[in-house]
């Protein structure tokens, strides 16, 4: 049975997911690129200034895309349940509603997960190739908020879309956007560290609430 | 023992009443038609059945299952066919048995596939790009292949052509010929009814209800030419269940013999004179009993 949930939603996403595998390798090469031309038009002693004096971001062109595929991957997924009321067809599958959406969520997190850890390591790879080893893993500390801005707008996204009330759509969605506002405060290097545990555990909360519209859209009167 | 139970249960809308106190049982290894005319809360009821709706009170039980609370084992044994022929339409015609298959153990792939092979479609046609019709195929072959002791069938009609409805009922006779399986259908062509089921029941606007079996009501239910001289028309009462002078030929349905009839109408509308009772269809009864409009 899981292999027919998996089956599903991978023919929902592949070619969403397939083209987000495109545009973030398509962002690393980018970088990577932009990287070596300031490279060779500008002195290292420059570069090396305006990242570790002025404390200039030199790799923000990934910023926003983990938030942009989460909610793309989710909207791929979860459109297709929501047009005509088709999540009646799965609440009818001989599967228990909550282990079916956690499949789904889990599933959809994996997908973006994977793309978030491309990043992780194309980021890695791209600052090791002209920094110490230590810049390259303070660039990944600085990026953690966005790839858990992935995460967020995944969740975010998943939480509007199930959700039957009209009235608690935009809720979900406002308060999907004060987190990710929440998580773009920063302009610097590892502003998020001593904050990262916090908004981390209270990101993983939106695991359990995804129960909650599907159990709505069942019970409702 | 009832394959379905609904006990006293009342719907709302908003402000409006759908259903108040409606009761109604399907007993298992029947065939059960629920008719009424568009906008009398078919559709709703069969929501409420399968626990995508909450009644305002009463209860539904479904294979002896509260329905908001089916179980999973339960639900497999329900086949459901939902308004519309609602189905996955990203799916093609191998991907969507491939992602039924798993969840009935008693899945019959080579009848799923006796129906979509008569579409002269490749398996990989994308249900998304099919016609009403041919989707309709394909979903019912769906759950003909599950082989679940009820079905539930919200308007399977919907976009067959007649020759698909005819296999689609030759289907469904193979089907009961198992033995032990309930069917409860609605559906807007009233005359398939005929040949398929055992009981008819009658939904009304307000939620009035009516259930016979099929031979009761076929054999009860008159319907009688009557003419007027200067009079009005008699009014549905006690007796007569509906009166229609639209047409040619003013009519009178009621549950009475002719001289139960004709002893009515002389008590009380002298004017009116009863002529010929008329031959109907299932679709002349059930517009007799419900009206055209």
């Amino acid at each position: 049975m899981l292999g027919a949930i998996i089956l599903k939603e991978w023919l929902k996403i592949r070619w969403v997911w397939g083209a987000a595998l495109l545009v973030h390798l398509g962002m690393l090469v980018y970088l990577l690129l932009a990287m070596r031309h300031q490279f060779q038009v500008e002195h290292s002693e420059m570069i090396w200034y305006w990242a570790f004096e002025l404390r200039r971001l030199l790799y923000t062109q990934i910023q926003y895309l983990p938030a942009l595929t989460g909610a793309v991957i989710a909207a791929a997924q979860f459109g297709p349940e929501m047009l005509g009321g088709r999540f009646r067809l799965s609440l009818h599958l001989p599967v228990r509603g909550d282990l079916l959406v956690w499949c789904w969520v889990g599933f959809g997190a994996l997908m973006g997960g994977l793309l978030a850890l491309l990043d992780g390591a194309g980021l890695y790879w791209i600052i090791s190739i002209w920094f110490p080893r230590e810049a390259a893993e303070s660039a990944l500390l600085t990026a953690l908020p966005w790839l858990l801005g992935g995460w967020v707008a995944y969740f975010g996204a998943t939480l509007a879309l199930l959700e039957p009330s009209r009235a608690r759509r935009p809720v979900y969605a406002g308060l999907t956007l004060a987190f990710l506002a929440l998580l773009d405060q920063g302009h610097g290097y590892q502003e998020y560290d001593r904050i990262m545990p916090q908004l981390t555990g209270l990101a993983l909360l939106l695991l359990p609430a995804v129960i909650l519209p599907a159990h709505r859209y069942r019970h409702r009167g | 023992m009832s394959a379905i139970h609904v006990d006293r249960i009342t719907h709302r809308y908003g402000r409006r009443t759908l259903y108040r106190d409606l009761s109604f049982r399907v007993p298992e290894g029947r065939v059960v038609a629920l008719l009424g005319k568009n906008g009398v809360g078919k559709t709703t009821l069969i929501r409420l059945l399968m626990g995508f709706l909450r009644p305002s009170g009463g209860s539904c039980r479904v294979l002896g299952e509260d329905s908001h609370d089916l179980s999973p084992a339960t639900r497999a044994r329900i086949g459901l066919l939902l308004e519309g022929h609602l189905t996955y339409d990203f799916m093609s015609i191998e991907q969507i048995e491939r992602f039924h298959r798993p969840f009935y153990p008693g899945w019959r792939r080579e009848l799923y596939y006796d129906l979509v092979d008569r579409l002269g479609l490749p398996y990989s046609h994308r249900i998304g790009n099919m016609s009403c019709g041919q989707r309709s195929q394909v979903v019912l072959g769906l759950i003909f292949a599950q082989n679940p002791e009820l079905m539930i069938l919200d308007d399977y009609s919907m976009g067959l052509d007649a020759g698909y409805r005819r296999l689609f009922l030759d289907y469904l006779q193979d089907y009961l010929n198992q033995g032990g399986k309930t069917v409860f259908v609605t559906s807007h062509v009233v005359q398939d009814m005929e040949s398929l089921v055992d009981e008819v029941i009658f939904l009304q606007r307000g939620g009035e209800l009516l259930q016979m079996d099929l031979a009761d009501f076929r054999r009860d239910y008159r319907c009688y030419a009557f003419e007027r001289e200067g009079t009005e028309p008699p009014r549905p009462d006690a007796l007569i269940r509906s009166v229609d002078t639209h047409g040619g030929q003013p009519r009178l349905y009621a549950f009475a013999e002719r001289d139960g009839v004709e002893k009515h109408l002389t008590e009380h509308w002298p004017g009116v004179t009863l002529g010929e009772e008329l031959a109907m269809t299932l679709e002349d009864a059930f517009i007799g009993l419900t009206g055209k409009y």
